[in-house]
């Protein structure tokens, strides 16, 4: 197994708090309420993959993770086909439901992403005290299982046998608008964040005032 | 969505997994990955794999995963289920390269089109039908007792059978 339950619930921590900033600023963009889940985490099988990602259409707007870190881990940001045009006629101020992606769309897709992957990494590695970046973001309107897929055949995962798979969903209800973060780390930069982590928790759990 | 009805018989075949049956077999969201069918011109079977790398470099754990090996245990599987090698053909679908500029992304897909077809010459099984390359997502679906039909569905929704 690539994680402990132990290290599940301290990464699952340290998503929460991620995710809980990127939908602050999506909140802010759309001026409404975001809810927000607590970030799902599974070691699952590359074979099992499609039980937990699908192949229906949605906007994925793709990140590499630089920084502090070592490179080939990815953050992944799916909004379902139904909730691409809501979400970007709330932030463009648009109505109309039945109509084509512009490229317009597409600006607002990458800027939403940009803006709220950025906020997930900066609380991340803010709370692991190291600095995270977003690369430039690439958008593809496609299947989120082909676009997971493509990503854990990459070079940085190393011919992997079994996935971290890290999602949190964020909602606006009032806008029906889902979406999903996934986070997918390569196997070097899980063992360093897990490990950043694992020194966190000793400082913060040792007797008072060693902290 | 799909415009076939869905049978209920459909087996997913997950990445790196590989399946003999007469029974329909389904790849969902091949990206570089490769959809990989042996059929047999008689007796209405085959077996397709999910395949995801070109390389086994020597590894045996998983032979549905490499192209190398998924061909090699594909053509054995079904040679001890009585099916000969000089009936059989192939097809294969996926193969897409969906984040160029991504450094990690060396054209996985096009090697793995490549290495497949290289390993089906070696075999000397003919390649009856393609859908490799592009930038977009595709689910498959193979029909072993439909003469072997492939029926491929994009991303953008179009549909088509090789």
């Amino acid at each position: 197994m690539l994680l402990n339950s132990q290290q599940c619930d301290a990464l699952r921590e340290l998503g929460n708090i991620g995710a809980a900033h990127a939908a602050t600023t999506l909140s802010t963009m759309l001026m409404t309420n975001i809810e927000m889940d607590v970030p799902d985490i599974k070691v699952i099988d590359i074979s099992q993959v499609h039980q937990y990602v699908s192949d229906e259409l949605a906007a994925l707007v793709l990140f590499e993770i630089t920084g502090e870190v070592s490179g080939g881990g990815y953050v992944l940001l799916h909004i379902p086909k139904n909730s691409v045009i809501r979400l970007t006629n709330a932030m463009l101020g648009m109505t109309e439901q039945d109509r084509e992606l512009t490229e317009m769309d597409e600006s607002a897709l990458l800027e939403i992403g940009n803006i709220m992957v950025s906020a997930f990494l900066d609380a991340t590695a803010g709370l692991l005290n190291i600095i995270m970046l977003p690369s430039p973001p690439t958008l593809t309107i496609d299947m989120p299982h082909a676009a997971v897929q493509s990503i854990l055949a990459s070079e940085g995962f190393m011919d992997i046998n079994e996935v971290v798979l890290f999602r949190t969903e964020l909602r606006s209800d009032q806008h029906k608008i889902i979406n999903n973060l996934f986070l997918l780390p390569n196997e070097p930069m899980l063992d360093e964040i897990v490990s950043m982590l694992e020194n966190l928790l000793k400082i913060t759990s040792g007797p008072p005032g060693t902290a | 969505m799909s415009k076939e009805q869905p049978d209920p018989q459909t087996v997913i075949i997950g990445i790196g997994e590989y399946r003999i049956a007469k029974t329909p077999m389904s790849s969902i969201g091949l990206g570089s990955c490769i959809g990989l069918v042996l059929h047999s011109r008689n007796g209405g079977m085959g077996g397709m794999a999910h395949v995801m790398l070109p390389d086994s470099q020597g590894r045996e754990d998983r032979p549905g995963k490499f192209a190398d090996t998924a061909v090699e245990i594909l053509v054995t599987e079904l040679a001890s289920a009585g099916c000969r090698t000089s009936q059989l053909v192939a097809k294969i679908a996926g193969g897409a390269s969906m984040f160029k500029g991504f450094s990690g992304n060396l054209n996985i897909g096009e090697r793995n089109a490549e290495a497949i077809i290289a390993a089906l010459k070696g075999k000397n099984i003919e390649l009856a039908g393609k859908d490799v390359g592009g930038t977009m997502g595709r689910t498959v679906t193979y029909y072993p007792a439909l003469e072997g039909r492939m029926v491929i569905r994009s991303a953008d929704g179009r549909v088509k059978e090789i």
